[in-house]
């Protein structure tokens, strides 16, 4: 098992009555692209502004980078690059000047290289010929690149991006994703918060899914996957097949959503479906086996590889904003 | 850190090997990036300029109208056809009330709420600025806009009086007279009192910009105070709380117009500052370190 | 699982400065000054030894910070004088500085019409004075003294030296130079002690005794004081961070309105560093006066050295030096005019004492000063700080009553209004 670049214990952020974190449970494996999906309002810029030392938690405690935060804000955040909800500069300072501002912020970042920091970082989201013009004057997708590169003045051991894509073209999309893919490959663990699906999916190595509040779940892209796995049979004796079924141990009586059930084909057959996994561990031959063995007319049978967004909206009960 | 590295990005390796090889960025470091962030903000200018039009007001008024009527107006107005040099002093009088505490309310409510108003609060902290040392940059950069405040009155003040009216020898209100040099030393140290008289009511202001997000709500809350306070210490009722008002010793700059020169004032007024200054900096410190930054 | 709880009481310790901050402020507020108090103990003297080494005292110059304090209780003015513009303007660095805003001038006032405003004017310039605090330097070397009041942004100068003495207003920008004729004040001078010395031995021969010595005459003078007033030497304490003895006079007179009135004398010089009066059954006194800083090292000379500046207007007066003669003759017609007092006929015109000691009343007849004298806004004034009586107006602070009666007569005292309204009907 690698190190950690974060891990979170039982982190639980209450506003007031209202608790907007509860109790995660989080692990971010080192080198690891983390995407970080949830709909809009489930947690996930609280828990980023918590990892980050800018929110205190209310319970439960958070390591970034194997050191406790937020006591250890001062050593720790020099080694992360961060976007936190959106950029955001003053406006009457040209990008460059913002730069340069944050740039002063870090006691850690040498004053003699800051010029060219800034300038190569400018460079590396294509900025460089707007340095010298007011944020105020900046599209949306500029100020997005002028976080990044922000994000990206230091060379850092952990890179936190809170939608980095937002407001960018689809051209600065695929930008980003090179990015992204290029820190990854350098070694840099990237934390990747998204609502857009797509954009976790081709980058990242590791996802975990927030949903109000809760994480409901955490792994490698194909661990999520492979839970989501479905068994679909086509058959006119959807009775049958479904005690086959029940019998092999697929789940039955979860969510309606993820248990067994029956759709009216067109041309009369039923659509069985069972969710794949959970405690009985069945090969797909073995399941059209015990369904022949049993009697069941089998008209059509399919293992659909769930997709991550369908998992995701089997767990969040939401669906997902889907990328242009 | 060579440049060479920095060309790497921010890739692999240990990141501490190439941040301990160059000399990092001090308080100073950010103070001055603060200053310059200050300083560059058309906003700034337009609060000195608007208190460098208050004595050149003063210069044309008096010009035009050829004097005011003796006995009226405030203090020292009716020397200025006299002495030049007076245009100054009159104009930090008139200031004093309302106009420098509207302008240090402006900075000093501004100095973390507008930070957070426009979201670079967060960054900031990421950066890691750190939330002490930000607290004391902002401060810092507060008192430096004081004393930018006086000087701009002063100066302006002195230059307008000594190209529109016969300067000389300056007659303090002891009776005695003084000679130029003299003079203009005796302004830069009320300068220096006026700064330091505002250095209660930055503390204010910036314990005031970490209770909100909003701004004008800091800008105006401080500026109310200073009115309020002014009030209070002009109600005999509530004389036992005079002392203890922040605006207290604000007028009492005239205490380096006399001869010899009455320094209790300005040490009573230092002192009193600095209470204000340890209160609201500790309540500062307080709010801003456990605020939750969620703009 | 480490899980605890991070929040409440981490966010408490960071609230410990700000908890600790004001709270050390104020030990020291409370502090400071105890410890400044503590442990003053000279040696004991009886109150005839205590004024006998005030009355030795040699010092030849000081400088220091005077500060004078008035809390007679006058009834509530600020609506009033709030209404006539500028407020108490010259009450040196005791307001806020409101009073400086827009047109406002802090002494004299915006109303401009004629005499009632003036006038209201010099009444509030007198509450100014009975309320509130007056700051003032003060500057003595051998013959050359100065008396500095400090207002605010203006300043009031008392100048005094063989030459005469100056007076300067910055407010009013005007300077009053008072000349004596030093030779006939010389003549004078040796004059009066000529026939000090004539008159002493003159008396002497007529007593065949010498005349009693300067110690003598206090301890008769204690005595006589001691029928009316006790007199005692109180807690040795601090003014002006000096160790001073407190010498106490307690009237034993149950209706007067004084309860006691104390001098601190400074421990070391003699010199009398405060006093202080306060009213019978109140706490804080009602006016006091005190250092609050003192030096008895010879102050710069510059300090004395007035020429008045270029603007101002002077005014020259020289004052006239009575040879003895005169002033005999005067003296004779004092006490004509003293004994003319007893004649029915002239009694209206003078003031009249009643009773004597601390309860003694004084009479002003009428037309001297009443309400006629005012009118406008003055009289407003009056009115408000006057309260109805049956037979006229009282005006009651904490230390003196003054009474107004119908007839327009005036009675004043350090006593009750019933006392005054006694001595009006009575004449007594």
């Amino acid at each position: 098992m690698p190190d950690l670049a974060i891990e979170t214990h039982g982190l639980t952020k209450r506003f007031r009555s209202q608790v907007a974190v509860d109790g995660l449970d989080l692990a971010v494996p080192e080198g690891s692209v983390f995407g970080f999906l949830g709909p809009n309002g489930s947690g996930k810029t609280t828990t980023i502004r918590m990892l980050l030392g800018l929110v205190a938690a209310t319970a439960g405690d958070a390591r970034v980078l194997g050191a406790d935060m937020p006591h250890h804000v001062d050593s720790v955040l020099p080694r992360v690059g961060a976007l936190v909800e959106g950029p955001a500069f003053s406006p009457y300072l040209s990008g460059e000047a913002n730069l340069r501002r944050f740039d002063a912020a870090d006691r850690h970042a040498p004053r003699g290289t800051r010029s060219d920091r800034v300038a190569l970082a400018l460079e590396r989201v294509g900025l460089s010929h707007a340095a010298k013009k007011k944020v105020g004057a900046y599209s949306l997708g500029m100020k997005q690149r002028l976080g990044l590169a922000n994000a990206l003045l230091m060379r850092r051991e952990l890179l936190v991006l809170d939608e980095p894509t937002n407001g960018l073209d689809p051209q600065g999309t695929r930008e980003v994703r090179s990015l992204i893919r290029s820190l990854a490959d350098g070694g840099t663990t990237v934390f990747v918060s998204s609502h857009l699906l797509a954009e976790v999916e081709q980058v990242c190595t590791h996802a975990a899914v927030m949903s109000v509040g809760r994480l409901v779940a955490q792994g490698t892209l194909d661990e999520l996957r492979g839970s989501g796995s479905r068994v679909l049979v086509r058959t006119p004796d959807p009775g049958r097949a479904r005690a086959v079924l029940a019998e092999l141990g697929l789940p039955i009586g979860e969510t309606a959503a993820g248990g067994i059930r029956s759709v009216m084909d067109a041309s009369g057959d039923e659509l069985v479906t069972a969710r794949l996994g959970g405690s009985a561990d069945a090969a797909p031959e073995a399941i059209v086996a015990a369904l022949v063995n049993a009697g069941v007319r089998v008209r059509g049978f399919e293992i659909e590889r769930a997709s991550l967004e369908q998992r995701f909206v089997d767990l969040t009960g939401e669906g997902f904003d889907v990328v242009a | 850190m060579s440049s060479r590295e920095a060309n790497d990005g921010p890739v692999g390796v240990d990141a501490r090997v190439g941040r301990s090889g160059g000399a990092g960025g001090g308080t100073l470091s950010l103070l001055g990036s603060e200053l310059l962030t200050l300083f560059r903000r058309r906003r700034t200018w337009a609060l000195l300029g608007a208190l460098a039009l208050i004595p050149i007001l003063i210069a044309l008024a008096v010009r035009l109208s050829g004097g005011p009527p003796t006995g009226r107006g405030p203090a020292f107005l009716d020397q200025i056809t006299n002495n030049g040099f007076f245009v100054g002093v009159t104009a930090i009088l008139v200031a004093i009330p309302l106009f420098l505490p509207l302008t240090i309310g402006v900075v000093a409510g501004d100095a973390i709420a507008g930070e957070a108003s426009h979201g670079t609060l967060r960054y900031l902290l990421i950066a890691p600025a750190g939330r002490i040392r930000l607290l004391l940059v902002k401060y810092a950069a507060a008192a430096v806009f004081c004393v930018a405040a006086t000087l701009t009155v002063v100066v302006v003040g002195t230059l307008i009086g000594w190209a529109l009216f016969p300067i000389g020898p300056v007659t303090l209100l002891s009776g005695a007279t003084v000679g130029v040099g003299d003079a203009l030393l005796r302004f830069l140290a009320i300068a220096a009192y006026v700064t330091v008289s505002l250095l209660g009511l930055s503390a204010i202001g910036l314990f005031l910009s970490t209770l909100t997000t909003v701004p004008v709500g800091a800008m105006a809350a401080t500026a109310i105070l200073a009115v309020v306070s002014q009030i209070v210490g002009a109600l005999p009722q509530l004389e036992w709380l005079h002392p203890w008002l922040f605006t207290h010793y604000w007028l009492g700059f005239g205490d380096l117009m006399r001869d010899p020169i009455v320094w209790d004032t300005f040490g009573d007024n230092a002192l009193l500052q600095a209470g204000y200054l340890v209160v609201f900096g500790a309540l500062a410190v307080g709010r801003f370190l456990t605020k939750d930054v969620l703009s | 699982m480490r899980a605890r709880d991070t929040g409440a009481s981490h966010r408490l310790t960071r609230w410990i400065p700000a908890i600790v901050a004001p709270i050390a402020i104020g030990v020291g507020v409370v502090l400071v000054p105890l410890q400044a108090n503590a442990a003053v103990d000279l040696p004991d003297l009886t109150p005839a030894e205590l004024l006998e080494f005030a009355a030795s005292s040699d010092v030849e110059s000081l400088s220091g910070t005077i500060e004078q304090r008035s809390e007679l209780g006058l009834p509530d003015l600020s609506g009033l004088t709030g209404a006539m513009g500028g407020g108490g303007g010259s009450g040196g660095g005791t307001g806020g500085g409101t009073e400086d805003f827009g047109d406002g001038d802090g002494d004299s006032g915006s109303g401009s019409d004629g005499d009632a405003a003036a006038s209201a004017t010099d009444l509030d310039d007198l509450i100014s004075l009975a309320t509130g605090t007056h700051t003032a330097k003060v500057y003595l070397d051998g013959s050359n003294a100065r008396l500095q009041v400090l207002d605010r942004l203006a300043e009031r100068n008392v100048y005094l030296s063989d030459e005469g003495a100056w007076i300067y207003d910055s407010a009013e920008k005007a300077a009053t130079h008072l000349t004596v004729d030093q030779a006939a004040l010389d003549a004078l001078e040796a004059e009066a002690q000529a026939h000090h010395d004539e008159a002493r031995e003159r008396l002497e021969a007529e007593l065949g005794a010498p005349l009693p010595t300067p110690e003598q005459l206090l301890d008769e003078a204690l005595a006589k004081l001691d029928q009316t007033t006790d007199v005692s030497v109180g807690t040795d304490g601090r003014v002006a961070g000096r160790e001073v003895y407190e010498l106490v006079l307690e009237p034993r007179d149950a209706d007067t309105l004084v309860g006691e009135i104390t001098v601190a004398i400074d421990g070391d010089t003699g010199v009398a560093l405060a006093a202080s009066v306060t009213a019978r059954g109140a706490d804080e006194p009602a006016f006091s006066v005190a250092f609050t800083d003192v030096s008895f090292e010879a102050p710069d000379a510059a300090v004395f050295a007035f020429t008045p500046p270029e603007g101002t207007e002077v005014t020259e007066h020289a004052v006239p030096i009575p040879t003895v003669e005169e002033l005999e003759q005067w003296k004779a017609q004092a006490e004509a005019e003293s004994q003319a007092e007893a004649a029915p006929g002239d009694e209206a015109a003078r003031p009249v004492v009643h009773g004597e000691g601390w309860s003694a009343v004084v009479e002003l007849p009428a037309a001297g000063v009443g309400g006629a004298g005012f009118d406008g806004e003055a009289a407003a004034m009056l009115g408000a700080l006057t309260e109805r009586v049956d037979g006229g107006r009282i005006l009651s602070t904490s230390l003196v009553t003054v009474l107004i009666t119908d007839d327009g007569r005036v009675f004043a005292g350090a006593v009750t209004a019933d006392r005054l309204l006694d001595a009006a009907a009575t004449g007594r």
